[in-house]
């Protein structure tokens, strides 16, 4: 049943991909010059991000609030696929350069919702690692580069308040290899000696912070 | 016996003599950029940031000895520490990937050390047990207080760290590695004399170590 819901989510994230590619390709392809980025974020990203970046559908992160210079790179890397994303290259593919600073700048500007109160039972681990990270197996503590709350810090992402299947599914593809656009490989260091049990209790601590 | 063979054994003792101490380390390639970079602790200190997941954000480490305080330690030390480790000349496995080239250039190693030497030191390092301090200033006057200062104040010039205010855990653990030949990259010397104790003289030195005040700057 798991497995058919997540061919269907797959199926309709490719056609709303395919949807989206061409009615970006509409919007950039007219006549004005440089598109102004709300266009762009109100038409195109808004049907898996939401209007204001902050997505109410798991899979998909809020970009809400996001460091600028972070969601630059992750839009060229898209681009070049140094970031693979069945969903994201076909849309990225209609920006042109000089489209991915004002987008970025619209979408730091908007604040990333908080998320929604977790069960404490289950995130006390997460907090520890959040806060400690892990001594036996090396993994540093995430509020070293991600700040309290997460709120983030030039090159390190804002992830408090994030959906936690998002992030999950993030750090399983770090530790996997396959996500490797982190700086220096350092997140697919940090987490390859995180324990399946520490990504989701952290992934579900995280959705608590409000990172403001 | 050959003359000319006596001869030439005479002309190359002088060599065999030098031969016998080489330098404990080398300031060469990225060793001697980082001490000669100038180090600028502003840049040093957003250079830092990754490191605060282990080190915490003041670099006071983990009281469980896990990572050590690096606050107030020598830049010249720190400076041959990090350089050593990712040259593996010592093994700090958990370490080595957060410091690799692809994450610091030795000029970045030089604003850390610099930023880490200016940071404040509190007195609240992990402290050892304390039942075998006596002991342990008794080894630690006779051993140790030459080169690493009788407050524990190391000598930046001669690399040899600044051992006070240090977890108790961390200086337990380095003296173990010291001795049993796992550190690697300590003076010859200091493993010769340290060679002969027990464990329990480790642990003396380690809690009478541990009990140095934090060195005034």
């Amino acid at each position: 049943m798991r497995d058919k819901v997540e061919q269907l989510q797959g199926a309709v994230s490719h056609l709303v991909s395919l949807l989206l590619a061409i009615l970006l390709g509409l919007v950039v392809c007219s006549p004005a010059s440089a598109e102004d980025p709300v266009t762009i974020a109100t038409t195109v990203c808004v049907a898996c991000h939401g209007p204001d970046g902050n997505s109410v559908i798991p899979m998909f992160p809020k970009i809400a609030g996001l460091q600028e210079s972070y969601i630059v790179k992750q839009l060229r890397d898209f681009q070049t696929g140094r970031r693979k994303s069945d969903v994201m290259a076909p849309v990225v593919a209609a920006l042109k350069p000089e489209d991915l600073a004002p987008l970025a700048r619209y979408f730091n500007q908007q604040k990333m919702t908080p998320g929604e109160e977790v069960d404490k039972k289950t995130t006390s681990l997460g907090k520890l690692v959040f806060f400690d990270g892990n001594e036996e197996t090396g993994v540093p503590a995430c509020v070293g580069c991600h700040r309290p709350m997460g709120t983030g810090f030039q090159i390190y992402p804002r992830i408090g308040g994030q959906h936690s299947q998002y992030v999950a599914q993030q750090l399983k593809n770090f530790a996997s290899g396959e996500r490797n656009n982190d700086v220096s490989r350092f997140m697919r260091v940090v987490a390859k000696r995180m324990s399946e049990e520490e990504i989701q209790s952290v992934a579900d601590y995280l959705v608590s912070l409000d990172s403001k | 016996m050959n003359k000319h063979l006596a001869l030439w054994l005479l002309a190359l003792l002088p060599a065999f003599a030098l031969a016998q101490t080489p330098p404990w380390y080398e300031i060469k390639g990225e060793f001697k950029e980082a001490l000669e970079a100038k180090g600028d602790p502003a840049r040093g200190k957003a250079a830092f940031t990754p490191c605060e997941g282990c080190h915490r954000a003041d670099a006071s480490g983990r009281a469980s000895g896990a990572y050590p305080r690096i606050s107030g330690q020598h830049a010249r030390v720190l400076v041959k520490q990090i350089t050593d480790i990712r040259g593996g000349k010592r093994s700090v496995s958990k370490m080595e990937p957060f410091i690799d080239d692809h994450v610091l250039t030795p000029f970045n190693i030089a604003d850390i050390a610099a930023y880490l030497q200016t940071l404040p030191v509190p007195n609240t390092n992990a402290k050892g047990p304390g039942t075998l301090v006596a002991r342990g200033k008794q080894l630690y006057e006779r051993d140790c207080a030459d080169c690493h200062g009788a407050k524990g104040e190391g000598d930046a010039a001669s690399f040899y760290p600044m051992v006070a205010a240090q977890h108790y855990r961390y200086l337990l653990r380095e003296v173990n590695f010291i001795r049993d030949g796992d550190r690697r990259n300590s003076n010859p010397d200091m493993v010769k004399v340290i060679k002969s104790y027990s464990g329990s003289d480790l642990e003396a030195v380690a809690d009478y170590m541990a009990q140095f005040a934090p060195i005034p700057k």
